[in-house]
């Protein structure tokens, strides 16, 4: 299943596509009107030209124009200046033309009718852009004179283009600039916004892994619902484990007080008192492990911290001497102090009390147990408990056997069996491993266990001493 | 022997008082936990049966108290609940031994005359002979503050030995302490144990922590020092 894209990236794009597109159009807006006013301010310039030429210019007898009032240093007079005219009378003679025009075959365009106006656009030959403005106009000269002429002016765009040009870029410029400084403030923003969102994520996550059991309370407005509701569930669930166990455990003592009742009822010893004795005793085991089992929480326990195996194996350890004290027992432990078990307390003090007790009940003398952690630099470190004893050991046909998950009870192998598929069943729902080997040291079984660990932190260790 | 029962199932007592009286014991019952608190602590009792799961004191918190007022007789657990967890706790409480329901008569008996055998002076839980330091509650021992590796059988002789600094123990004393069964044992076990001790505890054979006085027994020379715990 494809995961949609992330809502950042989702708000940025909805708004950086209507943004630049109004940007777009606002260039194009204000390139419209600057061009537009550019334009005016040519047409005004021409038309001042034509007034200033109908000032100086005088018709002369033989009908030609005379413009001898043009200053010699206007553009007019010099070659090629740029800026251009020429008067016509109605009949397309030309009367007279700039000298600025010498030589350059500049067509000024159609005749205008007297009173009319036209401008046009004309790009010469060489390229040059040329804005040309013609004008009608009647002549009164020598009273009763009347003469119809065209005056025509044309200026050289080259400039008025240039700056266009420029106006232009220095928009596309400007905006582009404010888009990319709007989109990247937009993303800021949006990554403070959502970064309480990341550290719920985190903090879900880390719940998850036991490294905390409540999430954090520090949330803005509209997340603090969703977190405090998070951890009601959580507090919920927490308790509900946790009535669930005590549950089990009443179970589990309501079912046998009335056993060991029946039983000491059943002193005397018939035939048939010693079968409803086995019966009881097949009933004990049967809830014994179906109990234990359910009970085993497997990692469900939410937001548990590590748990400190050093001290629980020194307990275990005591209590072992003094469960098997019919035994001259040396049970040696080495565990790193920083070992912790990620996971239910009780289900790691249930799997190295079957271990433990298995050991010390098969050993000859000598059981050792050691407990590392693996990996520590990782994400993901695990705990390696180790028991050795010098007993027997488990012959290798027998070894599947007796981690053999899901058998009832009665079928396991006896001995080593009910507290080792205890192991393994807790161990699996850990997502463990479990190893059965032969002692190099102490020559009889070798039980290797992995789990889900974490390095404990030196206080912790202070503090659970 | 004087035996405490605290249970709270009627039948369940009745039927141990029965036993246990049978056996030759005087019994001493109790059906809640107040009441067995208070037999616990008035009557010179010399081994308490009690269960967990008690009406109005948890058999824990018996234990506890009656381990806080300095009694020392071994202490049986009698426990439906039996993961591991429930009986360290019960062990360090200070229970000595636990039975899990539901038990056989027979079992409970040995485990009692075992009991009875093993039970001495916990009204401390640290021995100090220096420089030998005695842990009782995590039964572990430390020279000078370096931990020792003793089997349980010369761990429970050391602190029988302790228990009892400057006297004189017999042989036979220290049999009966590690043995279950009454008959005849070598005795040389004990001097091989105590050769071993001696050894663990002092390979320099410097401090000479025991002491044997030929034909009599054992004696701890160390001076006994309290330590506040």
């Amino acid at each position: 299943m494809a995961q949609p894209p992330s809502v950042r990236r989702q708000l940025i794009v909805a708004v950086a596509v209507p943004l630049v597109f109004s940007f777009a159009l606002t260039i194009l807006a204000l390139d419209n009107i600057f061009r537009q006013s550019a334009q005016q301010a040519l047409r005004a310039r021409l038309e001042e030209e034509i007034v200033a030429l109908v000032t100086a210019a005088e018709l002369l007898e033989d009908g030609r124009m005379d413009l001898h009032v043009l200053d010699p240093e206007s553009r007019l007079s010099r070659r090629r200046s740029g800026q251009y005219a020429m008067v016509r009378n109605t009949h397309g003679r030309i009367l007279w033309s700039s000298p600025s025009l010498a030589g350059l075959p500049l067509d000024f365009g159609p005749l205008v009718g007297t009173g009319n106006a036209i401008f046009r656009r004309k790009v010469l030959a060489d390229g040059a852009d040329l804005g040309v403005l013609s004008r009608g106009l009647e002549w009164d000269y020598a009273p009763g004179g009347r003469a119809d002429l065209v005056f025509s002016v044309a200026e050289n765009l080259a400039d008025q283009n240039a700056q266009l040009l420029r106006f232009r870029r220095q928009l596309i410029a400007w905006f582009g600039v404010l888009a990319v400084l709007l989109l990247g403030v937009l993303g800021e923003l949006l990554r403070r916004v959502l970064r309480p969102i990341r550290r719920l994520e985190v903090e879900i996550a880390e719940v998850d892994r036991g490294q905390r059991a409540q999430l954090g309370t520090a949330y803005p407005r509209e997340l603090a619902g969703v977190a405090r509701s998070l951890n009601v569930l959580l507090r919920s669930e927490q308790r509900r484990i946790v009535r669930y166990r005590d549950t089990l455990g009443n179970l589990a003592h309501s079912l046998k007080t009335p056993l060991a009742v029946m039983r000491a009822g059943l002193a005397g010893g018939t035939e048939q008192h010693g079968s409803v004795d086995r019966e009881i005793d097949h009933i004990a085991q049967i809830v014994d492990h179906h109990l234990k089992r359910a009970a085993t929480s497997g990692g469900a326990a939410v937001g548990q911290g590590a748990v400190p195996v050093a001290p629980l194996l020194a307990e275990l350890r005591a209590t072992m001497l003094k469960v098997h004290s019919a035994k001259d027992l040396a049970i040696e432990t080495e565990v790193a102090a920083r070992a912790g078990f990620l996971g239910d307390r009780g289900d790691i003090i249930e799997l190295l009390g079957n271990l433990l007790d298995n050991a010390c009940k098969w050993c000859s003398g000598k059981v050792r147990a050691e407990v590392q952690l693996l990996d520590e630099q990782t994400a993901q470190p695990r705990l390696l408990i180790r028991i050795e004893d010098d007993g027997p050991g488990i012959a290798p046909e027998d070894r599947g056997r007796v981690l053999a998950r899901g058998v009832r009870a009665d079928e396991r192998a006896p001995g080593h069996g009910l507290g080792l598929a205890m192991v393994a069943d807790t161990v699996a729902l850990y997502g463990g491993e479990v190893l059965i080997s032969e002692s190099a040291a102490l020559k009889g079984a070798r039980i290797e266990v992995t789990l889900p660990g974490r390095a404990l932190e030196t206080d912790v260790l202070k503090s659970g001493e | 022997m004087r035996i405490l029962v605290v249970e709270d199932e009627a039948a369940l007592l009745d039927s141990l008082k029965a036993d246990l009286s049978a056996a030759g014991h005087a019994v001493d019952t109790a059906t809640d936990g107040e009441e067995g608190l208070y037999a616990a602590l008035e009557f010179p009792i010399d081994v308490a049966i009690v269960d967990l799961g008690l009406p109005k004191l948890s058999g824990l918190e018996l234990i506890r108290r009656l381990r806080a007022a300095g009694k020392s007789y071994g202490v049986l657990v009698l426990t439906a609940r039996d993961r591991w967890q429930d009986k360290v706790e019960g062990l360090s409480a200070g229970a000595d031994d636990y039975v899990a329901k539901p038990f056989h008569i027979g079992e409970l008996q040995a485990r009692l005359s075992a009991l009875l055998r093993r039970s001495s002076g916990w009204t401390t839980p640290l021995l100090h002979c220096d420089p030998v330091v005695l842990d009782t509650r995590a039964q572990a021992v430390a020279v000078r503050g370096t931990p020792v590796e003793l089997t349980s059988f010369e761990y429970r002789l050391l602190e029988h030995l302790m228990l009892h600094a400057g006297e004189v123990i017999s042989k036979a004393e220290l049999t009966e302490k590690l043995y279950e069964q009454d008959f005849e044992r070598d005795s040389n076990v004990i001097e091989v144990l105590i050769a071993r001790l001696r050894r663990k505890l002092d390979p320099e054979d410097e401090i000479k922590p025991i002491e044997t006085l030929r034909g009599r027994g054992y004696r701890i020379t160390l001076p006994r020092s309290h330590v506040a715990s």
